[in-house]
């Protein structure tokens, strides 16, 4: 059903681009958090909007999470969901030299920080790999310490379908990580897959 | 004599990319592999000169790759081809006897610079 919206070739160099982006992002954290972090294979999945949910969990498990939302918008409109396991706010908070009885306004700011710029490094590199303008919105906190199944209803997905794209951060020896999600609804995966042809055509 | 070549990538399109930027005056025969795996039993064939290795990759990673290749006596230049471009990962590939870094996407000038570094293109 879903090969309908994008072809085996647009999802598997989706895939690849976003290699690229998420590989910006995790040099970014590495870098502020001065720690190596470990990547693993994007996943891009076409998805009905009740499917996400499930989606989640099966991506983070049954735990409590917190997570922060980027809006997306220019050629391509969407949104970027992060979601980080309860423990990586303490995590987050010791890296960066933080008093460990951190108050949890402060906790709060630095997962927008670190959400700011993971979503920006990621999605501004898919974007500036196939030459698409993209601006994000300010992040905002979505949920605090809520079970993983209760983020994200079916009706606050929009639209029948939605692009999925999955990309993993965790941190060596800590228990720090986190999993950044975009959704995009139905009508902007064609403008996905033609930006994703015309990318083709040029190699 | 054609310098055999195996890129190993689990993307189509990335090995394509890698491909199209070698420079084109360079005699080379070119294998391709998906895994850590098929890059594996391609190398034991024992006629790969100059491995191009990504990194993130199902089944095995380049990190085992590199590591498998140091015990079985490394025997070809091996350049690591990846976007993870955290300066850890480019110091544990070199720590694991990778020759050298190319960042993705792959510029053709970044591969042709490598080459003529290590002498492999004159």
């Amino acid at each position: 059903m879903s090969a309908v919206i994008l072809t085996d070739e647009q999802r598997e160099a989706l895939q690849e681009i976003t290699n690229v982006g998420m590989g910006q992002a995790g040099a970014s954290i590495a870098t502020i958090l001065n720690e190596f972090v470990h990547l693993s294979v994007p996943k891009i999945f076409i998805l009905r909007a009740d499917e996400i949910s499930p989606s989640i969990v099966s991506l983070v498990g049954d735990a409590e999470v917190s997570a922060v939302r980027q809006a997306f918008h220019g050629a391509f409109r969407g949104e970027a969901i992060v979601i980080y396991r309860n423990q990586s706010h303490t995590d987050i908070a010791d890296l960066m030299g933080y008093d460990p009885d951190v108050d949890t306004v402060e906790e709060y700011e630095l997962i927008l920080d670190v959400t700011n710029i993971l979503v920006g490094a990621c999605l501004g590199g898919v974007a500036e790999q196939i030459r698409a303008d993209i601006g994000f919105s300010a992040p905002s906190i979505m949920a605090e310490h809520i079970p993983a199944g209760r983020l994200i209803s079916p009706d606050e997905v929009g639209s029948a379908w939605a692009l999925f794209v999955e990309v993993n951060f965790a941190l060596e020896g800590r228990s720090f990580a986190c999993h950044l999600i975009a959704l995009m609804p139905e009508e902007e995966i064609l403008a996905v897959g033609k930006a994703l042809d015309w990318f083709m055509e040029t190699l | 004599m054609s310098v055999s070549v195996l890129v190993v990538d689990d993307s189509p399109m990335a090995r394509k990319m890698l491909i199209k930027a070698l420079p084109p005056s360079w005699d080379v025969t070119i294998t391709q592999a998906s895994n850590g795996i098929e890059a594996l039993a391609a190398y034991r064939t024992g006629t790969v000169d100059v491995m191009f290795l990504d990194l993130t990759m199902p089944e095995m990673d380049g990190y085992q790759v590199l590591e498998t290749l140091r015990k079985e006596d490394l025997n070809c230049l091996v350049i690591v081809v990846s976007a993870d471009i955290q300066p850890g990962a480019q110091q544990r590939v070199r720590q694991l006897g990778a020759i050298a870094f190319v960042k993705k996407p792959v510029k053709p000038a970044d591969v042709q610079s490598v080459l003529k570094e290590y002498g492999i293109l004159v």
